[in-house]
């Protein structure tokens, strides 16, 4: 019967597309290779060129001034004109998993130091060693190159140190007559109280379990002197099943399960927790200085920067929690065509002179010994001055991101002792599994 | 009729184009099969080929790129291996089978509606589902997900108006303010099966609709007189004479359906809940998230590519079959 070939010839077609559709495994991005430009043949060294620059995280006003001077300068020096392009933190992995496919990547860009050894392995940055160990540079303090430097060569030179602290609503605070917190005890106190008063649906401490939900979980692990695997020998071990990281793992799942955090929002990110922050819908939460001018952005300025402060995350075994060491590098793209002015850049904005401004518009702690040391009476910073003297990292492997954000192992675990689908026992014993065998391949 | 013309025209002696005609059809083919060579043949024979290689970033980077090493079955063995795996093939097939399932109930209900409708009210109505039908599917996944939403959704706002006695007796709770959908797979599946149905019911109902209107009117009338019910004349009239329009309304289904993939990315608010991931999800976390596993991430294509053929290839001979025998 003919509607019978039709059917057949129909779903024939059909499959085609849809082996298309779940097939397609072949990226070919075009090359967008405009940087490199004839020479002029007068004027600064490099007149005439463009170099492609990306900051990580938003926009904002001053971290544009920021760039606007930064690349003013560069272009005085050297003659070149600077593209700059902003990439949000939550997209950055996949967006230089695209540059590094495709083709069309930066020439410099900003990264994280816990991502320099992942993109490293994949090849995706050059080596800048000689840049470390000459001028101003050499300065910097050579245990801040721990993530940076594999195999003997170093990939990306700190720009600005960042560590955590809890961002919390100044204004709520007072009204609501609640002390800055000293223990973590009071941090739920608070957490409750601001529940009770501004509604059901606000955070009191918002839980993380999005990809950048190990800052949270770290901490509280750390300040019950648990980690997440230690190197023996050649291999990792995880210690995800330690009582020390169980302790630490139950208080952040504690968050939801003891109502502090809304059960609906388990894969929320930094960036998702600061848009409800900036709706009043958040009270407390873990996080660094930078996202003050994007919260004062999100709320249309209802929320302004005096409205809010930080406090030390408290450990609930006393003190302050160790906060996840983070920093900010500056690095040159693996396929960059202009390597000696990518080079020349990265020289300019590491100096003494640009490394403090860059740190000190984007709230982040600076790399220059004798600029850190200034910083320790300033009442701002020193929350932050004082989680860096205890700051911890994770593994430093190049598998790291993979277990830490891409398979989003511990988000996982911690959804299923939430949903009462494994106890904290299990779903530790299961991920511990896991991270070994991400780590180890 | 047009090609014969043209068989025809060259057939005149005085303009001898030289192309004997029965080639022509194949030449009038070639540019079709060019592309779809380009598009398709190549990137599956490539994604095939994929499938047995470790293939990251390093190979497929533009300058200098790395010869790709061979790593035979690995890919397929540590797929097998993996528990997101058989989690996602499970969701694959359970959605797929339900949503196949409503779509065609929902739609065929809606395009029997519309045949009895006026020619305004059906003209309105079909309207009126079309733009649901051409909503684009990740403003689907956004519309649905605030409509989940625990707190400001629709969904918990409107089971919040039951009355307590019936809420508690249908679902076993009276408040619903602030339950989450889209935390576990088995409610995300919820969200997501509402959400495709939404959206591919109405080309189901029009389909549908198009082949009621060719059933002449005289069956039904015979129908009438020999006393049969609506329920039996669907049966015994309607439904038989449509088979041909439900089996490709099916299997153009089943491939939808088990493809769904940026519904479900947005439901989840991006691939980390790897419990709720399908297939597709899957493939996609593997081969794109950093570190890229593109060969992984090709075989399990490849996998959901053979079971959408052996899944179709099935159907498709039950129809074979049964028409056969009529």
């Amino acid at each position: 019967m003919k509607i019978v070939k039709i059917v057949g010839l129909t779903a024939a077609l059909a499959l085609g597309v849809a082996a298309c559709g779940g097939g397609e495994t072949t990226e070919s991005a075009p090359a967008a290779t405009d940087a490199a430009s004839a020479p002029a043949a007068s004027g600064p060294k490099f007149a005439g060129q463009t170099l492609t620059m990306w900051r990580l995280g938003d926009s904002n006003p001053p971290a544009q001034a920021y760039m606007d001077d930064l690349n003013a300068e560069f272009q005085k020096q050297t003659g070149a004109t600077v593209k700059l392009e902003w990439i949000p933190w939550p997209q950055v992995n996949d967006k230089f998993t695209a540059a590094a496919a495709g083709g069309a990547g930066p020439d410099v860009t900003e990264i994280g130091n816990d991502q320099v050894p992942l993109w490293v392995s994949q090849e995706a940055l050059s080596p800048i060693t000689p840049l470390t160990s000459a001028g101003e540079l050499a300065q910097i303090p050579k245990n801040l190159f721990g993530l940076e430097t594999i195999d003997g060569e170093v990939y990306a030179v700190p720009w600005g140190a960042g560590t955590r602290a809890v961002l919390f609503r100044k204004d709520w605070f007072d009204e609501l007559k609640i002390e800055v917190p000293k223990t973590w005890d009071d941090v739920v106190a608070a957490a409750k109280k601001i529940q009770d008063e501004k509604g059901k649906d606000v955070d009191g401490f918002a839980f993380n379990g999005g990809s950048d939900a190990n800052h949270l979980l770290g901490a509280m692990a750390w300040s019950e002197g648990g980690d997440y695997a230690v190197k023996e020998g050649d291999k990792w071990v995880g210690k995800l099943a330690d009582p020390t990281f169980k302790a630490g793992f139950e208080t952040y799942t504690g968050l939801v399960t003891g109502g502090l955090s809304g059960k609906a929002r388990l894969t929320q990110n930094t960036t998702d927790i600061r848009t409800r922050f900036a709706n009043d819908k958040v009270g407390m939460y873990l996080t660094a200085s930078w996202d003050i001018p994007g919260i004062e952005q999100d709320s249309k300025g209802k929320v302004k920067a005096d409205q809010l402060a930080f406090f030390p995350l408290p450990a609930k075994t006393g003190g302050e929690a160790p906060a996840f060491f983070g920093g900010n590098d500056i690095a040159v793209w693996g396929t960059t065509k202009n390597a000696e002015l990518s080079s020349e850049y990265i020289k300019l904005a590491t100096s003494k002179q640009w490394a403090d401004r860059y740190a000190k518009d984007g709230g982040l702690l600076p790399v220059y010994p004798d600029t850190l040391a200034a910083l320790a009476s300033d009442p701002v910073q020193a929350p932050f001055a004082a989680a860096f003297a205890k700051a911890r990292s994770f593994p430093a492997d190049p598998n790291w991101t993979e277990a830490g954000e891409t398979k989003a192992v511990l988000q996982n675990a911690a959804r299923s002792v939430i949903e009462g689908k494994a106890s904290a026992d299990e779903a530790l014993a299961a991920a511990n599994k896991e991270l070994e065998e991400i780590l180890n391949q | 009729m047009t090609d014969t013309s043209i068989a025809r025209r060259s057939h005149r002696p005085q303009k001898a184009s030289g192309l004997n005609p029965k080639y022509i059809p194949y030449v009038l083919l070639i540019p079709g099969v060019l592309v779809m060579v380009a598009l398709l043949l190549y990137p599956m024979i490539q994604a095939i080929i994929m499938s047995f290689q470790k293939v990251g970033i390093p190979q497929i980077r533009e300058v200098n790129p790395k010869p790709a090493d061979w790593v035979g079955w690995e890919n397929y063995t540590k797929i097998f291996e993996n528990d997101i795996f058989w989690s996602s093939l499970r969701n694959t097939l359970v959605f797929a089978f339900v949503t196949v399932s409503l779509t065609l109930i929902v739609g065929t209900g809606v395009g029997v509606l519309l045949q009895q409708l006026s020619k305004r009210m059906s003209t309105i109505l079909i309207v009126g589902i079309m733009f649901a039908w051409a909503v684009p599917p990740v403003a689907q996944g956004v519309i649905w997900r605030w409509l989940f939403d625990a707190e400001a959704g629709i969904v918990n706002w409107a089971l919040n108006l039951l009355p307590d006695f019936l809420a508690t007796a249908l679902f076993g709770r009276a408040d619903w303010t602030g339950v989450p959908w889209l935390n576990e797979a088995y409610t995300v599946y919820i969200a997501l099966i509402m959400t495709v149905v939404w959206a591919s019911f109405p080309f189901v109902a029009v389909s549908v609709l198009a082949g009621l209107k060719s059933i002449p009117s005289e069956l039904y009338e015979a129908a009438r007189v020999d006393g049969s019910g609506p329920w039996r004349t669907f049966r015994s009239v309607t439904f038989p004479l449509l088979k041909p329009v439900f089996a490709v309304l099916t299997i153009l289904s089943i491939i939808w359906d088990f493809k769904v993939f940026s519904q479900l990315y947005v439901l989840l608010n991006g691939p980390t809940n790897r419990g709720a991931f399908n297939l597709s999800m899957f493939s996609y976390a593997e081969a794109f998230r950093a570190p890229p596993k593109m060969g992984s991430g090709a075989a399990i294509a490849v996998i959901l590519t053979i079971i959408l053929l052996v899944v179709t290839a099935f159907y498709v001979r039950q129809m074979v079959k049964s028409e056969d025998v009529q």
